[in-house]
């Protein structure tokens, strides 16, 4: 049987159909459940999709946090069951406290914070570099360290930021699973698209089972996506290619658990 | 009507007579208010309905033409089903100038609407912007792509398409034009009209409660703007609700869900101009029906509203449903607890507030009285003007020969504020939500959308509208918007099956600036008719002058929708291999007038490039041909800079590869034209990279269409056009570095 994933779409969320579909190509059985029903919503794993729940009101994330879903989220992290938060959902995981992981449940100890420069949203092409070994977690066990996954940065508020001495503990603590780079896999300045502390664009919690990834690999996991891109096959412009990785490591971790 | 602090109407006196004598009696404040948003510009277009009606709106996969909220073009077929692409197109040109943010973000706001009542869901969003230069105009244009920015990502609508260009003549009267798109199945669309056999069903509104926001938005959007006026009109404003809206589209798409299960049929119609009472009205007179509403059911979030303020105001965020009484309770259901409106925002909601009745007749009562009854064919139809217009003599200037010095000419062409990069403006929007663009905005002449999951069916969106023709020669203007629009979807690969129009225009009591108006659609008709593609929706924005009578330049903007039956053969402008030849299709030509490059040398007024409509359909169609057989690898049209910046761009857009392009001096390839001409001409075409030269030139051959060897693509970082070498990093500075400060 298929491992059961449900995606929680909360008042605001907007990414969840396309979330649905990539975790669907990768042989997971996703469905939507809406925040208010989550005591119903029992699965394998978790994953919180993109948009603005509750409109982001207080911070991105900040709201969300504290839904009933989260609890349930929460159990399951807890409980080693593999969990993912793309974009805002990966702000509602650093609200959650669940990444990076480093305080108590619910008392964030790091934050996406708005964009510099300007504080605005911006929609840019990415890359995300892999910055941990297969080992270090079963969601990344499908990548390797230095590969690259192609996805787009679209978020007003995905700068990580912190205090030095958690920045420290952030990558002392092996936490940051991507960071911003080029095509050629640069970790450069120009690399990171809203200032973030260290050019991380995800973060990873202790056990490896919480991944918050700020860029959208979703939204760059269909050749059609990429056409110009070199080694993109114009034959099956409707195969999964190029982000669908992500996914398909993520997918990988229900085998290994 | 002042103790309430209501706006003054704008009817005409004549108008008000007519209103009296019809209605014999004098008519209610109620009334008044509901004639003076039915017939004001733009409700009724009285002015320019009977022009409009010259434009081709029929084809072979139109399934809607004009008349209702959006228009309906066939897709094309997936897994047993028909699918169709709604389009609408809107301007929310006042309301921007005043509050810029709440009025960009709002134009979103109801052309989302428009396609969403047609039982479409929303896949993309398009905004063609004319900004001024004055630093007041800056201030507005942040505000506008703020709004934009906001309210869009917010819903998660891709933003796919659009353009920006700037001019003085838009510093007193910015123009934010919004176009959407929708996809629905043929057999699921929804009309905004009471179904037949509707006498004793429920009339339903959805959304936001109503305030006090939006009062008097559609005649005052027929007014024209005077600065000390700008500040009292700022209540005429409505305001968003991005988040609200965004709940009310998905619990839509669950409605549709349900419908489409039980075979019910229902009216459905988003609410704008004339709010409650201008929606309602026009669904039960479109089927023929009359409506009697309560005003009392309609939720407010001040119990002391008046009533005209209920009737007519166009708070935002709201629609209304026209169901059987049996699927009323499901369809409250839906939105009140399963979607949870009223949790989202105060007094938000799904409500009954009156039937359709059989007879022709509108009614609303009041606490108890009736405030408003009248014929519904009376208010919903016939009003139309005969204005005097005075059409504007077709410009007439000379082509002069030029030479240029390319070095000094063309990194000043990049920098113009028409041709720099827009990536500072368009990285603000999410063009990539919902996980079905192909080609985002900026990255080609059209954005590209596969919007049925499974299939490779795809959708492109592209739109045009030079101000600077506009200024010089409507009609020209008008020709050379559909021309642009429909090659900039060719160039993609896409097939044009549709055109929209957005008309900004000034003042229609001028007879001069109506009669640019006259003229620019006498150009759309002529263009269009022989594109053989139809306009099947469209907008009129009139007044669009200040005080000081400072008129916008005569702005038809077009957008056009076009269908590739695979997405696999999509090109963008992005060169692809070293070693593949350039070719260019179209002819150069010494006429700069209107170009940029001429406005570097006073050249504005001279001759306008001459374009050959028999010429251009069949270069269009010759593109798409050569994309379908797979001989094209990147293509670019030629529009503001000529073929040098076209060129350009492809090169910029590769550069992450690192390739160029050495171009021959403009004598092997424009040889009836002088240096300047033939580089910087705005005489259209498109320049197409090939990598089989042969068989693209017997391709050429075989099918009549001329084209001429631009030149090669190369490795490196150097860009060779004739005897000139450019560096091209120091050229891409000069194109991306303007906008950057577009945020001060």
């Amino acid at each position: 049987m298929k491992p059961k994933v449900v995606v929680f779409v909360f008042p605001g969320s907007n990414s969840e159909d396309e979330t649905k579909r990539a975790l669907d190509a990768v042989g997971l059985d996703a469905r939507l459940v809406h925040s208010d029903d989550a005591e119903h919503a029992t699965a394998d794993g978790y994953v919180l999709p993109g948009g603005f729940a509750y409109e982001d009101r207080i911070r991105a994330g900040a709201v969300a946090a504290h839904d009933r879903a989260l609890d349930v989220v929460i159990d399951a992290a807890e409980g080693g069951k593999p969990v993912l938060g793309i974009c805002n959902g990966a702000q509602i995981l650093i609200e959650s406290g669940l990444v990076p992981g480093t305080g108590p449940i619910r008392r964030p100890t790091a934050a996406f914070a708005p964009n510099v420069p300007g504080g605005r949203f911006r929609c840019v092409h990415t890359y995300l570099r892999t910055m941990q070994p297969p080992e270090r977690s079963p969601l990344l066990r499908g990548l390797g360290e230095g590969t690259l996954v192609p996805a787009w940065a679209a978020h007003g508020e995905g700068r990580l930021s912190a205090s030095l001495e958690e920045l420290e503990r952030i990558r002392e603590g092996r936490h940051i699973a991507f960071v911003y780079a080029t095509s050629d896999g640069e970790t450069t300045e120009g690399a990171i698209p809203n200032g973030s502390a260290l050019g991380v664009a995800g973060l990873i919690n202790k056990k490896g089972n919480v991944l918050a990834v700020m860029p959208h690999p979703e939204r760059d996991a269909w050749t059609f996506m990429h056409l110009g891109a070199p080694g993109a096959s114009r034959s099956d412009a409707l195969a999964p290619s190029g982000g669908i990785a992500l996914f398909e490591s993520f997918a990988r971790a229900f085998s290994a658990l | 009507m002042l103790e309430l602090g209501l706006p003054e109407i704008a009817l005409s006196p004549e108008e008000r007579k007519r209103v009296v004598e019809t209605l014999g009696r004098e008519p209610t404040p109620v009334e008044w208010f509901a004639f003076d948003a039915q017939w004001s510009e733009h409700c009724s277009y009285k002015s320019s309905r009977r022009f409009l009606r010259n434009l081709p709106t029929s084809g072979e996969r139109v399934i809607l033409g004009p008349g209702e909220d959006a228009g309906v073009v066939r897709l094309g077929d997936y897994n047993g089903e028909s699918y169709a692409i709604v389009v609408a197109h809107e301007s929310h040109n006042h309301p921007s100038q005043v509050v810029p943010f709440e009025g960009a973000a709002t134009g979103i706001g109801g052309i989302v609407r428009d396609v969403l009542c047609m039982g479409a869901e929303v896949i993309g969003v398009a905004d063609p912007l004319r900004f001024g230069t004055s630093a007041w105009a800056g201030f507005i244009a942040q505000g506008v792509v703020d709004g934009i920015a906001a309210y869009g990502n917010a819903i998660g609508v891709p933003n796919v398409g659009g353009d920006v260009a700037f001019d003085p003549r838009f510093d007193d009267n910015v123009l934010v034009n919004v176009v959407a798109l929708g996809l629905v199945k043929e057999r699921d669309l929804i009309h905004s009209r009471a179904p037949r056999g509707s006498a004793g069903w429920d009339i339903v509104l959805v959304g936001k409660a109503t305030d006090r926001s939006g009062f008097g938005g559609a005649s005052f959007s027929s007014l024209q703007l005077d600065a000390q006026d700008a500040e009292a009109n700022k209540g005429a404003v409505q305001v968003p609700d991005a988040f609200l809206k965004s709940v009310i589209m998905r619990a839509s798409y669950r409605v549709f869900e349900l419908l489409r299960r039980e075979a019910i049929v229902a009216g459905f119609k988003d609410l704008g101009a004339g709010g409650v009472m201008g929606c309602t009205a026009e669904l039960v007179a479109s089927g023929g029906y009359g409506a009697r509403i309560d005003l009392d059911n309609v939720p407010v979030t001040d119990r002391d509203l008046p009533a005209p303020v209920i009737a007519v105001g166009e708070t935002q965020e709201r629609l209304c449903w026209i169901v059987p009484p049996a699927f009323t309770p499901r369809l409250l259901e839906v939105y009140n607890e399963e979607f949870g409106l009223p949790r989202v925002a105060r007094g938000a909601g799904a409500t009954p507030i009156g039937k359709v009745i059989a007879e022709p007749r509108y009614v609303l009562s009041h606490r108890g009285s009736v405030v408003m009854d009248v014929p519904t064919d009376f208010l919903c139809g016939g009003i139309a003007y005969e204005r005097p217009y005075e059409l504007p003599s077709r410009h007439e200037g000379e082509a002069v020969s030029r030479d240029v010095d390319l070095h000094a000419l063309l990194p000043k062409v990049l920098a113009h504020l028409d041709v720099c990069s827009r990536a500072p403006i368009f990285e603000r929007y999410d063009g990539v939500v919902r996980g079905t663009t192909a080609i985002p905005r900026g990255y080609a002449d059209a954005g590209v959308l596969v919007p049925i999951p499974g299939s490779p069916l795809a959708v492109a969106l592209a739109v045009a509208g030079n101000p600077r023709l506009g200024a010089i020669d409507p009609y020209a203007a008008a020709v050379a918007a559909v021309v642009e629009a429909a090659r900039n979807v060719a160039a993609v690969g896409a097939r044009p099956v549709a055109l929209t129009d957005c008309l900004n225009f000034g003042d229609a009591d001028q007879p001069r600036q109506f009669g640019e108006f006259v003229a620019a659609v006498d150009g759309l008709a002529e263009a269009a008719t022989a594109l053989e593609t139809p306009f099947v929706s469209g907008n009129v924005s009139l007044y669009n002058t200040s005080a000081g009578g400072n008129a916008v330049p005569a702005s038809p903007i077009v957008a056009c929708v076009g269908v590739l039956e695979n997405v696999a053969n999509v090109v963008t402008p992005a060169l692809r291999e070293r070693g593949s030849a350039l070719y260019l299709i179209g002819p150069r030509s010494d006429a700069l007038g209107g170009s940029v490059a001429g406005s570097f040398f006073g050249a504005e007024n001279e001759a306008l490039p001459r374009i050959d409509l028999a010429e251009v359909r069949a270069e269009l169609e010759f593109v798409r041909a050569a994309i379908d057989e797979g001989l094209v690898l990147a293509a670019h049209d030629v529009s503001d800079g000529g073929v040098a910046v076209a060129l350009c761009e492809m090169v910029f857009a590769s550069r992450e590869r690192t390739l160029s392009a050495r171009i021959a001096s403009h004598g092997a390839w424009a040889p009836q034209t002088a240096e300047c001409g033939a580089w910087f001409g705005e005489s259209g075409g498109i320049v197409v990279e090939v990598a089989a030269a042969e068989r693209f030139r017997a391709f050429a051959r075989e099918r009549g269409c001329a084209i001429w060897r631009l030149g090669d693509v190369i490795a490196g970082d150097t860009l060779v056009f004739g005897e000139c070498e450019f560096a091209v990093e120091s050229l891409h500075d000069a194109w991306s570095s303007p906008l950057r400060g577009f945020y001060r």
